[in-house]
């Protein structure tokens, strides 16, 4: 919906803030979905698959049981 | 939207790793331990020349002695203690990736939907990388880490890809597709390990598999099921509109 994106730009005022809101919900969704996985794969690479020295010790057992390939 | 997700992954991190870490530290830490008794004597030379990683396994007394020593956590509580960690950073971080899937592929997350999804995150990420690398205890001969990590991540991109194209497009063109994706990494084949003689009792590497295997899903399942009901409850307040201060 253009309209309501150009209100969101020029126009941001409290009345226009619900209906603002309403429509940036379904713009915001692939960037809520990007932004998760991303934090997701990076938490992941830290416990699973980081080569750091320290990294690989502290998770050590967790890597073993959770299969990921280790040393 | 944000908001909730991340309070759902989190909870559901939580939840799941505190009961995976139980598991974790009662079945399979003591024959992780068992088995760095073996990896230790397995040819004492190699661990002086091999990676600085080696040392992980070696021991404070045991490391080589021109190598600066690691840091590593304690033996007992401390390596507990960061077990523990270990697992609630890889649980967020599923949850995350199993939060931002459902939303991707257009599924309000429930309990029952987390559960579906969870199982399909169960094959991707364990059972399909599992059947060509299996959970190896420390000590067991492999093939080179980037060569295993390699064949590991495009093995669960791709499982999880041929599991949508499969489930969710439903096609009879993306079924096969899917079906392709699956068998591929498999056809290709894990890096083999070198035939080595190891000192590691069968009997500890077998049990420690499946007891892998078996706390992957307990993981998995729990994630699921704790992100949809996470979700649900952080409904209130997060979601539209009323709380985008």
């Amino acid at each position: 919906m253009p309209p309501v994106g150009r209100l969101e730009k020029f126009d941001m005022t409290t009345q226009t803030l619900a209906p603002v809101a309403a429509g940036t919900r379904s713009s915001e969704r692939p960037v809520v979905i990007a932004l998760a996985a991303m934090l997701g794969l990076g938490l992941l690479f830290m416990a699973g698959f980081s080569p750091a020295i320290a990294f690989h010790n502290a998770a050590h057992d967790f890597r073993h049981t959770q299969n990921f390939p280790c040393h | 939207m944000i908001i909730r997700l991340l309070s759902a992954a989190l909870a559901a991190g939580f939840f799941a790793a505190a009961v995976v870490t139980g598991l974790e530290l009662t079945l399979t830490s003591p024959l992780i331990v068992a088995a760095e008794r073996y990896e230790q004597q397995d040819s004492p030379h190699q661990a002086a020349q091999a990676l600085p990683i080696v040392l992980a396994h070696a021991g404070h007394d045991h490391a080589a002695p021109d190598a600066a020593p690691a840091w590593q956590p304690g033996p007992g509580l401390p390596r507990m203690a960061f077990t523990g960690l270990a697992t609630l950073v890889g649980g967020v971080g599923y949850a995350l990736l199993l939060g931002a899937v459902m939303l991707a592929c257009g599924r309000e997350p429930t309990p029952q939907v987390g559960l579906a999804f969870a199982v399909a995150g169960f094959a991707s990420v364990a059972l399909a990388p599992g059947l060509g690398l299996p959970p190896e205890l420390p000590g067991s001969a492999a093939a080179p880490l980037a060569a295993r990590q390699a064949w590991w991540v495009m093995t669960a991109a791709a499982t999880g890809m041929g599991l949508y194209l499969i489930t969710i497009r439903r096609a009879l063109i993306t079924i096969l597709g899917g079906l392709v994706l699956i068998i591929v990494p498999h056809v290709v084949g894990a890096p083999q390990a070198p035939e080595a003689a190891s000192e590691l009792p069968a009997v500890l590497a077998a049990q420690f598999a499946a007891r892998s295997l078996a706390i992957s899903f307990v993981f998995w399942i729990l994630i699921g099921l704790g992100f949809g009901w996470a979700w649900q409850a952080f409904a209130r307040g997060t979601e539209p509109g009323a709380a985008r201060a």
